[in-house]
């Protein structure tokens, strides 16, 4: 395996990776723009040049691969190469670079979105000059939108081609170009196809200034006033890896985060934009009981009551149902209560696309479906006959949500039982047809586990405060299996409910979340 | 001056030089007949041998280049004939394509046979309509006469050859560039490694050759690499095309052996400067390379180890003369102009800077110059394209020699002739 | 973008021969692009979007890669051009010899500025970068044919006998 030297240190990596990636994993900071670890390499930006000695010229680290090199042309005998990444010449040629880029680069940054997240801000005040040199009159030209979700600021653009290449090689749809040459070069798209599909919103993600913005987001808030929180997209199976950016208890705008064995760098737009339809909602916020027609409030002991009255009533024809949109520990805590009959609701489903980068949007829109039917004894295939067949007259259920259309059938199925407890964050078709209404979290409010359909175990980690009176599901869902039977465990907290699921489920024992972390565990190939 | 028999351009002046018969009848593609029943190999280390230089500007050894193919490969290989030619200065090949067309296609199909290469393009520049038109009649009558296609004079080798037109763009010269361009899509050269010879063409093993080089083959198979290094200095020797425009009586190609005397090409074989005038400054290889005082030019020999030393290149032996009328900023912003346009746009320093460098000098031109402006393009230049003294080490930010070649002649305007970008300087007032 | 229902026109080439025989000299379909587009412009004049949609299917692309590539190279045009383009060298060598006069003759006595056309579309000025033929300076480029050494009284009878 070659011996790379920088900076004074050594590092033996595997031949053919390049000087960038050695510094990248290592903790070695060498500026960049243009490089991205899914697309081509391109060098051109020129901001990662380091100096490699034997070499003449400087050379862009993002292309200058390490390997075995002859004993007879090894450095101090032993070296396959030797890079500085930090000496006056390189520190230099940094400042150079970035005093050609921000040429004509505007003074934008108190009024523009990338301030704080800004690369060319960061290296700017870590590696460039103080002052601009330039005289001349800038290049200016008007900002377009080159779909309905992004905008650019052609002024801003520092011509790294991500956007680019990130349309003819993960979307694989081209829209982007490069038109002209030299210094009128720009990012355009031809007005019969703008820049409309599914993964656009990455382009703005990987936008390293404020060229590319999501007319989402834009001007809306600053990065320094938002919360970011690592979480799990609940839009599909898929299960991306996102960061949710949230402001006391609103969501401004999910970004990507890295996940290898998931969504590699990006997401789809469907997820980034979908915490929008949670806005304008008609919430529950506090526990409902039906009163005729309509509802009224009770606390919390009153509506726990009459719902362990109303299963008890019918105790051997109740029947629970689970949701795919709900975790793990909620799904799990549900099948203990009721372990005869389980099931679900029909699937909720969309289009199935995959890109040719491998990129999957998942025609299951749920997010749990692999861990809903892994973590319950028994999830009947077809419910509703089972409910005929069994002569089940309760029903608890675990609302699916706001993407639940019931239909004619499941109206009526559900509108002639005796009672009906729903579990929900909002009063959805379903809630309407419930005697009891208890107030759980909305998605993003949730905490707990779940499973994409590659077998992966995902924090989904809260991202909002609790609203109001709304208890975690998991915990409504313990408190109304202590009062059916005092003698079932009391949780204090949701660590406690992945330890019983584990001791159930062989598959899913010793998850803990530490365990599962930021990037997942997988449980794939263990079939329970 | 020695007359010197000229070997590529010997018969250029005659009627239907450019037609197959009379080619034939100059003794043409017996060297095409004896490299058929040649080993590859030896070929190319005749080639070596006769330290042939690339003559379209880098001046790389073209044996050394073909020795890069690897032997391994069972991808095809290819050779392409860089006819793109747009280096200012530079109207050699336009001259040999009109003039002596199979001598070139000749040395193409010794090429493309030293490589294994069965498919063959000529990469011409777009502005060159009538040459492609004449291209097209030369490889219709060299296919007529089983010269190309299958089992080429009866051997068993093939070849196809391909024109292939540019559209307007000047980095299409640049052999990365031009590959870009032959797959169909935008001129932006590629970053090296991998090398054209390893990674070219459709990620296949690719030599590209000047047309003036493919030119000097047929002659080197002829009469032998030892006769070819006797001409001129060893190390860089044979035929060179010289072009001489500017300020000059008689403008034109000039065939001289290499090494010879840059006054004696401008003073004799190009009939010096009109009216008397004084040399100021000389451009002795294309607009790329640094200019030359008239001191300097007086004794230097065109020759590429010399120029190094002096401080330029040969690059593609395009001399542009300039007289004491001419003023020097304006003939620097001239072809900082050129670089400008020029530009792909696709890396920083380049993209950037040539343009500021346009900007810079228009504006102390128009009067509105400052002091440090001058000292600021020198620190520009050096920031595109590196110092010139090589020795220094660093040298070129760029992805390819184009910020090299916009930084050096620049650079030794500003250097060479400081009193008169100084003069454009608003002059102080005194106040009394 | 539909305008009152019907179809877009589409381009299609003149000669179909002609462009099977293009596919034919390369190895894969997308070196083509360059001669058919030389081929498009021949034919009409200037690049449309048309021609750009036509081409992109022929060599199994994107239109917006085929418009990347067109608008990189100074020889393509994307509107319609006067019926005769005077491209007039504006590098070194030319400029030394009066290239510049040249240029102003054509302001002068047909009233267009470099990348104008005239009123009647006769003649389209540009300035262009060196045209390879220093040593004949100044050189003019009148559509496809190179004019060397040119004079302005040159010049002038040369313009003169274009329509």
């Amino acid at each position: 395996m070659p011996l790379l030297k920088v900076d004074g240190k050594e590092f033996e990596v595997e031949s053919g990776t390049t000087v960038l990636q050695v510094a990248e994993a290592n903790g070695i900071e060498i500026p960049h723009y243009c490089y991205h670890p899914a697309l081509e390499i391109v060098g051109s930006c020129r901001m990662c040049l380091v100096q490699v000695e034997g070499m003449p010229k400087l050379q862009v680290s993002c292309n200058t691969f390490v390997s075995d090199v002859s004993s007879d042309r090894k450095v101090d005998g032993k070296y396959d190469m030797v890079v500085h990444t930090q000496n006056d010449l390189v520190v230099q040629e940094r400042k150079n670079i970035l005093e050609f880029l921000l040429l004509n680069h505007p003074l934008d940054c108190p009024v523009c979105d990338q301030a704080g997240e800004c690369y060319l801000q960061d290296y700017s005040f870590k590696f460039g000059n103080a002052h601009s040199r330039f005289e001349e009159n800038k290049r200016v030209r008007p900002n377009e939108f080159l779909g309905s979700q992004i905008v650019i600021n052609h002024n801003r653009c520092i011509m790294c081609s991500q956007c680019v290449r990130f349309t003819q090689e993960i979307s694989g749809t081209s829209e982007l170009f490069v038109e002209a040459r030299g210094y009128n070069s720009k990012i355009a798209v031809l007005e019969d196809n703008p820049l409309d599909n599914l993964l656009a919103g990455n382009v703005a993600d990987i936008c390293p200034v404020g060229a590319l913005l999501s007319t989402d987001y834009i001007h809306k808030n600053r990065i320094w006033n938002l919360k970011k929180q690592p979480s799990v997209c609940q839009d599909c199976s898929v299960g991306c890896n996102v960061d949710v950016f949230s402001q006391t208890d609103q969501i401004l705008r999910l970004t990507a985060r890295e996940n290898l064995d998931v969504n590699g760098y990006f997401m789809c737009d469907i997820g980034r934009y979908g915490f929008h339809r949670y806005e304008e909602i008609d919430r529950v916020l506090q526990p409902m009981v039906r009163k005729g027609d309509s509802f009224e409030s009770v606390d919390w002991e009153t509506a726990i009551q009459k719902t362990v009255d109303l299963i008890k009533k019918n105790k051997s024809k109740a029947a629970g149902i689970v949701s795919p949109f709900h975790t793990n520990e909620s799904n799990f805590l549900l099948g203990q209560i009721f372990k005869d009959v389980l099931g679900s609701l029909p699937p909720i489903t969309g289009e199935e696309i995959t890109y040719p980068s491998g990129f999957r949007i998942s025609a299951d829109r749920s997010p749990n479906t692999r861990g809903m039917n892994d973590i319950c004894d028994r999830v009947v295939e077809d419910l509703a006959s089972e409910i005929e067949t069994q002569g089940i007259r309760t029903l608890f259920i675990l609302d699916d949500g706001i993407d639940r259309k019931l239909d004619d059938k499941w109206k009526k199925i559900i509108g002639e039982m005796d009672s009906v407890i729903v579990l929900s964050y909002a009063m959805t078709d379903l809630a309407k047809l419930a005697h009891v209404v208890l107030p759980g979290h909305a998605p993003l409010e949730r905490e707990g586990t779940v499973t994409n359909d590659k077998g992966r175990i995902q924090w989904l980690r809260p991202s909002l405060p609790v609203k109001v009176e709304s208890k975690p599901d998991w915990e409504i869902l313990m408190l109304v299996r202590n009062a059916l039977d005092k003698k079932t465990e009391h949780f204090v907290e949701l660590g406690e409910v992945m330890k019983k699921m584990g001791e159930k489920f062989e598959n899913y024992g010793g998850i803990t979340f530490f365990k599962v972390g930021d990037q997942g565990y997988s449980i794939n190939g263990k079939i329970s | 001056m020695n007359t010197f028999k000229p070997v590529l351009t010997e018969y250029i002046d005659q009627k239907d030089c450019h037609t197959l018969p009379f080619y034939k009848s100059i003794g043409g593609y017996t060297a095409l007949e004896k490299v058929l029943t040649m080993n590859p190999d030896d070929i190319t280390q005749e080639v070596k041998d006769s330290n042939l230089r690339g003559r379209g500007g880098a001046g790389f050894s073209t044996g050394m280049k073909w020795g890069f193919i690897p032997k391994d490969s069972n991808k095809p290989k290819y050779l392409i004939n860089n006819a793109d030619e747009s280096e200012p200065g530079t109207f050699k090949d336009r001259l040999l394509m009109n003039k002596a067309p199979h001598q070139m296609l000749e040395g193409m199909i010794i090429a493309a046979y030293a490589i294994g290469c069965h498919t063959s393009f000529i990469y011409i520049r777009g502005e060159f309509y009538q040459e492609y038109k004449l291209l097209e009649q030369t490889i219709a009558e060299a296919y007529d006469n089983n010269i190309l296609g299958q089992n080429i004079l009866g051997s068993n080798y093939s070849l196809d050859v391909v024109i292939h037109r540019g559209a307007g763009a000047y980095i299409c010269g640049e052999e990365t560039g031009l590959l870009e361009s032959l797959e169909g899509k935008r001129g932006w050269p590629r970053n090296k490694p991998p090398f054209p010879a390893i990674e070219g063409y459709l990620q296949s093993p690719t030599i590209v050759n000047n047309v003036e080089t493919l030119s000097c083959l047929p002659h080197i198979i002829n009469r032998g690499a030892s006769w070819f290094k006797s001409i001129g200095p060893e190390k860089g020797p044979g035929p060179r095309l010289f072009c001489v425009s500017g300020c000059v009586n008689n403008p034109g190609v000039f065939e001289e052996p290499m090494g010879v005397s840059l006054k004696d090409l401008i003073f004799d074989r190009a009939g010096g400067i009109p009216d008397d005038k004084q040399l100021k400054a000389v451009f002795p290889g294309g607009s790329s390379s640094a200019i030359l005082t008239a001191n300097e030019a007086m004794d230097v020999m065109l020759d590429f180890e010399e120029l190094v030393e002096k401080g330029s290149m040969l690059g593609s032996a395009g001399i542009i003369v300039m007289d004491e009328t001419v003023d020097m900023v304006q003939a620097c912003l001239n072809i900082a102009r050129f670089y400008a346009h020029e530009s792909c746009g696709q890396c920083t320093p380049c993209r950037e800077g040539t343009s500021w460098l346009v900007m810079m000098l228009t504006r102390l031109i128009n009067g509105d110059g400052k002091p440090g402006d001058i000292d600021m393009l020198l620190e520009i230049t050096d920031n595109i394209g590196g110092l010139i003294d090589f020795s220094k080490g660093s040298f070129g930010k760029t992805i390819c020699p184009f910020g090299e070649a916009v930084a050096w002649p620049v650079r030794s305007f500003v250097e060479k002739f400081k009193g008169e970008f100084m003069e454009y300087l608003p002059q102080e007032k005194v106040v009394a | 973008m539909k305008s009152n229902g019907k179809p877009k026109p589409r381009f299609t080439f003149e000669d179909p021969e002609r462009v099977k025989q293009i596919f034919s000299q390369y190895p894969d379909k997308k070196s083509a692009t360059l001669p058919l587009l030389h081929l498009a412009q021949s034919q009409e004049g200037y690049i449309s979007k048309n021609v750009i949609d036509s081409i992109a299917e022929l060599v199994d692309c994107h239109p917006a890669v085929v418009m990347d590539c067109v608008s990189f190279y100074t020889m393509f045009y994307t509107k319609p051009q006067g019926r005769n383009i005077i491209q007039v060298c504006q590098t070194l060598s030319c400029s030394l010899n009066g290239a510049d006069e040249l240029v102003d003759h054509v302001t002068d006595k047909y009233k267009i500025k470099p990348g104008e056309t005239t009123a009647d579309d006769r003649f389209t000025l540009m300035k262009v970068e060196c045209l390879g033929s220093c040593g004949t300076a100044p050189v003019v480029q009148m559509n496809k044919e190179y004019h060397e050494d040119l004079s302005k009284q040159k010049f002038d009878e040369l313009l003169e006998s274009f329509e």
